[in-house]
């Protein structure tokens, strides 16, 4: 258990943060502010989540992607940082492990990950 | 003005770019006596130790028992009572002091960042400090010289921004690190 105080500075922050719930296997979309000069504009990142890390403030999650030629993107974003705007979930997956990293040695129709059906 | 904090271990913030945070809990304390410089006798409260000539500084100011650690510092009070936090709340840096970690006797690579030979290859020499001087003349070692000793559990100042006080529960939050372990007990002194 981490100390009360820790928690209560890093709760206070984190309350306005709207974040889905989401785990390692479901597909999600990470509108990232991206700072150009004077301009921000946001950008889409989707893909599946394969791994979430840390607590607090300083909890983190990996989104895998299939990139243009078919080159794998993995990008790491800290999930209440100010430079994402928003976190949708577009599907749910259903995984038996808590990270995905196997996913990286899977191709083509291996890499999939069937949808969660209730 | 001082405080006495106990540190409590380290956080982050959520802005861009992210701030590494010390958060510190500033300790109530009583004041006994001032003098005109406003350098103040001070009670306070570590562990339950107690003892006649402590039993007896408790009687002499109607201290209540738990207060059983005395020091002097500076003070933004005028009179005996409460430690007066109000400052701490326009505070904008402070220097904060603590004891560092002990690290018993250490060999000069942990102690003064030495390189240290290679691991392998039969080069016989690893970890040790090597040449220590120069010939026949001078004959002796030069003063100052760095060898393995004792290291850590000094006290350690450093000069840190307030990031925010939660005056309620007497948190600070600092920009970056200060020494020593989560739970030791040092002191703030307000600069700025």
């Amino acid at each position: 258990m981490r100390n009360k105080y820790i928690e209560a500075f890093e709760k206070a922050q984190i309350a306005e943060k709207n974040v889905p719930d989401f785990r390692a296997g479901d597909t999600i979309r990470v509108a990232v502010n991206i700072k150009e000069g004077e301009k921000t504009r946001v950008q889409n990142f989707e893909g599946v989540c394969i791994a979430r890390r840390g607590s607090g403030t300083g909890e983190t999650f990996m989104v895998r992607k299939i990139g243009a030629n078919s080159i794998g993107v993995e990008r790491i974003f800290p999930i209440y940082s100010d430079s994402i705007d928003s976190i949708t979930l577009v599907r749910r997956g259903r995984v038996r492990r808590a990270k995905l990293f196997y996913l990286r040695e899977r191709k083509g129709k291996a890499a999939r990950i069937k949808e969660l059906k209730k | 003005m001082e405080y006495i904090v106990e540190k409590i271990g380290m956080s982050r913030t959520i802005a861009v770019p992210s701030i590494p945070v010390t958060l510190l809990k500033v300790l109530d304390a009583k004041v006994c006596e001032v003098n005109e410089s406003k350098r103040a006798l001070v009670a306070y409260s570590r562990g339950k130790k107690i003892n006649k000539a402590i039993a007896g500084q408790q009687k002499k100011y109607s201290l209540s028992a738990e207060f059983n650690r005395f020091t002097t510092m500076d003070v933004a009070n005028d009179a005996v009572g409460d430690l007066d936090m109000a400052p701490l709340g326009e505070a904008k840096k402070l220097k904060v002091s603590f004891n560092s970690k002990g690290r018993g006797f250490a060999g000069v690579i942990k102690r003064h960042g030495f390189a240290g030979g290679p691991g392998g290859h039969g080069s016989r020499f690893h970890r040790a400090p090597g040449s220590i001087g120069n010939c026949e003349w001078p004959g002796r070692v030069q003063k100052g010289k760095k060898m393995p000793g004792h290291y850590g559990n000094v006290k350690v100042t450093v000069k840190n921004e307030v990031v925010s006080y939660d005056a309620e529960n007497g948190i600070l939050a600092l920009k970056g690190a200060v020494a020593g372990p989560n739970g030791a007990m040092g002191r703030v002194r307000i600069v700025k």
